[in-house]
């Protein structure tokens, strides 16, 4: 009853004239930007962020779930016309979308990306109304032995996640601890790193970093190297999009598959959109009667991907609006908009702001079906996006960047810090030192410094507390299997490489 | 020598990464030395970063001698078109200087025109009359509507 008690009070928020424009609004952009190249879902949250300042909180968070969703909506467009993905979490779908497009099927494997992603996305969000609150509920018992434990796993989760150099991985990771430090120690009130700069005193906004290493930097990055594909020259009729009955049938499964691998990739700490698709396309090969067919055009490699990601980026919400803590840069950047609002997500946020939460979870329902009919009717609409230069893009990355950055503090220092970290992360990027764990160690660092000096507090420095407490001892343990990630890969692989036979 | 064979080569660019890492972790270890480590309460502010510079400096080792080790080659650091990027941080360089004297909506409408021109090599007339839009719309969207206080430079616009 309490479920429908709570899509009840959800539905009539999220359903205000006003807050259905937002969700429009965000959908459409999130599509948009979807499509263009050099810019995502956190770069343009963290561009609008500064903007909505004075809106209403839960419209103004409607329209960036929505284009956190829609974003991968939206990059499909890409990967299934010109073979280059306008989001990271549609890269998988490149494999069989463009094979499909090539074969004249284009219509057809957008048309199963938008409805598995629907589906995918529906169900996803009536687990997450369901878990969410029990998660909530659980979070009440955490104290900080249990935050820092938690803290501690996403960091560890992060090498598991990451690149290809689990080493670069942990630098990028200290640097954002590092940069978390900077300004007044809450604890003691002493300056940290601030050199008697007096801006420097209150730490670095969330904001001018990220419009800085995700906006401007990637404005260098494709510059320098640009994603160029040709156009699948095959006009898009509406009829093109409809699916034949063996296409349901082989992409039936790999949308439920894809769904639940999304979900629960989407809860973990670090987990994100991209890890999702990426596991539901591997998962669904190997499942596969037929491995040969994917890369050749299988449509189950177009749903599965598809489905994972739009299931993750709904299960994202889960970490953050019940612990507070985010899974991904784009619910970091949230989660940034969160405080700028004074409030604070967590445990307590569904009893003191259940309009918020439930307002925003039921127009995701909204935003999925509105995006159902965008992709149906309006695809060759956002094509024609792909003919805008990209000077006008760039053009716009850098009015909106220098714009949030100095509406921050409204002064030119923080515009001339988001250009130093604009350059940062295009040096860090250029020398495959990955972006996203500093921005998530960024978030919290705080979070996980006060939480563990709290709990050393309590125990009077003896590390026990965070091994007697049952859930604690469960995140340090999921945290050191994390960190020992690399060993672990390290002896497999030596284990697997054939023995040269010296005889 | 072989870092150096057909301009800076990945290799080299990734050991200079790799000092400056050891150097950032190095300065790091000194001033958070200067905080206090523990204090009444527990760890004290100078606990944290000073951990995170001994993981700095372990890791900047593993760097240097991961990258001094390995012998094959892994690409150069600077990319045909890393000119026009820096040529394009140059321009973003300028407009920010200027940015206080012309203000927000006049100085980004003519980094738009600039740009569009010596990167899109777009008509003068195409750059000039979209530099005027860009100007008009920042005005109107961020100063009038979203009341955001921009400076508006010496022009007052």
């Amino acid at each position: 009853m309490d479920l429908l008690n709570n899509l009840y009070t959800g539905f009539s928020i999220a359903l205000t004239f006003n807050n259905i424009i937002y969700c429009l609004v965000g959908v459409l952009f999130g599509q948009i930007i979807g499509v263009l190249p050099g810019i995502g879902a956190p770069t343009a949250i963290a561009l609008l962020l500064p903007l909505t300042f004075k809106a209403n909180p839960t419209s103004a968070l409607i329209m960036f779930a929505g284009i956190y969703y829609g974003v991968a909506y939206g990059g499909t467009i890409t990967s299934v016309l010109i073979n280059v993905p306008g989001e990271s979490s549609t890269v998988m779908t490149c494999l069989d979308g463009y094979q499909m497009a090539l074969k004249g099927r284009a219509g057809a494997a957008l048309s199963i990306a938008a409805i598995g992603s629907f589906i995918a996305g529906t169900v996803s969000i009536v687990i997450l109304m369901a878990f969410a609150p029990a998660l909530a509920k659980l979070a009440l018992r955490f104290g900080p032995a249990e935050y820092f434990a938690l803290a501690f796993m996403a960091f560890g989760l992060l090498m598991v996640f990451g690149g290809e150099q689990p080493i670069k991985t942990i630098i990028s990771t200290m640097l954002g601890l590092l940069i978390s430090t900077i300004g007044l120690d809450v604890v003691s009130g002493m300056p940290r790193f601030a050199f008697g700069v007096p801006q420097l005193l209150g730490g670095f906004d969330f904001i001018i970093i990220i419009c800085g290493m995700f906006g401007i930097a990637e404005v260098f990055s494709s510059i320098e190297e640009p994603e160029e594909g040709e156009l699948v020259k095959s006009k898009l009729r509406l009829r093109d999009l409809f699916l034949t009955w063996q296409d349901w049938v082989a992409s039936r499964w790999a949308i439920v598959r894809g769904g639940v691998i999304g979900f629960i990739v989407g809860i973990i700490p670090a987990g994100g959109i991209t890890t999702a698709s990426f596991l539901a396309y591997l998962a669904e090969k190997r499942y596969s009667k037929h491995p040969e067919r994917f890369g050749t055009g299988a449509i189950e490699g177009v749903a599965a991907p598809e489905s994972a990601n739009n299931a993750a980026s709904i299960s994202g919400f889960a970490p953050l609006l019940a612990l507070g803590i985010p899974g991904s840069p784009t619910t970091a950047v949230m989660l940034a908009g969160f405080m700028m609002w004074g409030i604070r997500p967590g445990p307590m946020l569904f009893q003191k702001n259940p309009d918020l939460v439930w307002g925003l979870i039921s127009s995701m329902y909204i935003g999925n079906f509105l995006l159902l009919l965008i992709n149906v009717f309006l695809i060759p609409a956002f094509v024609a996006l792909l003919r805008l230069p990209y000077t006008i893009i760039m053009g716009f990355i850098v009015i909106f960047a220098s714009v949030g950055a100095y509406s921050v503090n409204n002064n030119f220092f923080d515009v001339w810090m988001m250009l130093g970290f604009a350059v940062l992360g295009y040096l860090m990027r250029k020398l495959n030192y990955p972006i996203v764990p500093l921005v998530l160690a960024l978030v919290l660092g705080n979070l996980a410094e006060n939480s563990l000096r709290q709990a050393l507090m309590i125990s009077g420095g003896s590390l026990s507390i965070f091994f007697t407490r049952p859930i604690s001892a469960i995140f340090i343990s999921a945290a050191i299997l994390a960190y020992l990630t690399p060993v672990i890969r390290w002896a497999l692989k030596g284990l697997r490489r054939p023995k040269v036979d010296t005889a | 020598m072989s870092f150096f064979r057909g301009g800076i080569g990945m290799r080299l660019a990734d050991l200079i990464g790799g000092v400056v890492v050891l150097i950032l972790g190095l300065a790091v270890v000194f001033f958070s030395s200067q905080l206090p480590y523990y204090s009444e309460f527990g760890p004290g502010p100078g606990f944290l970063p000073l951990w995170v510079g001994v993981v700095f400096i372990g890791c900047a080792i593993f760097v240097i001698i991961n990258i001094l080790r390995k012998h094959d080659k892994i690409g150069t650091f600077f990319k045909p078109r890393t000119k026009l990027g820096l040529q394009v941080l140059v321009i973003i360089f300028i407009a920010f200087l200027v940015l206080p004297f012309l203000g927000f909506s006049i100085g980004l409408a003519l980094f738009i025109g600039i740009t569009m021109r010596i990167m899109g090599k777009h008509r003068w007339v195409s750059c000039s009359l979209t530099a005027v839009v860009t100007a008009i719309c920042i005005h109107l969207i961020f100063i009038s509507w979203l009341t955001i206080p921009l400076p508006q430079g010496l022009i007052g616009w």
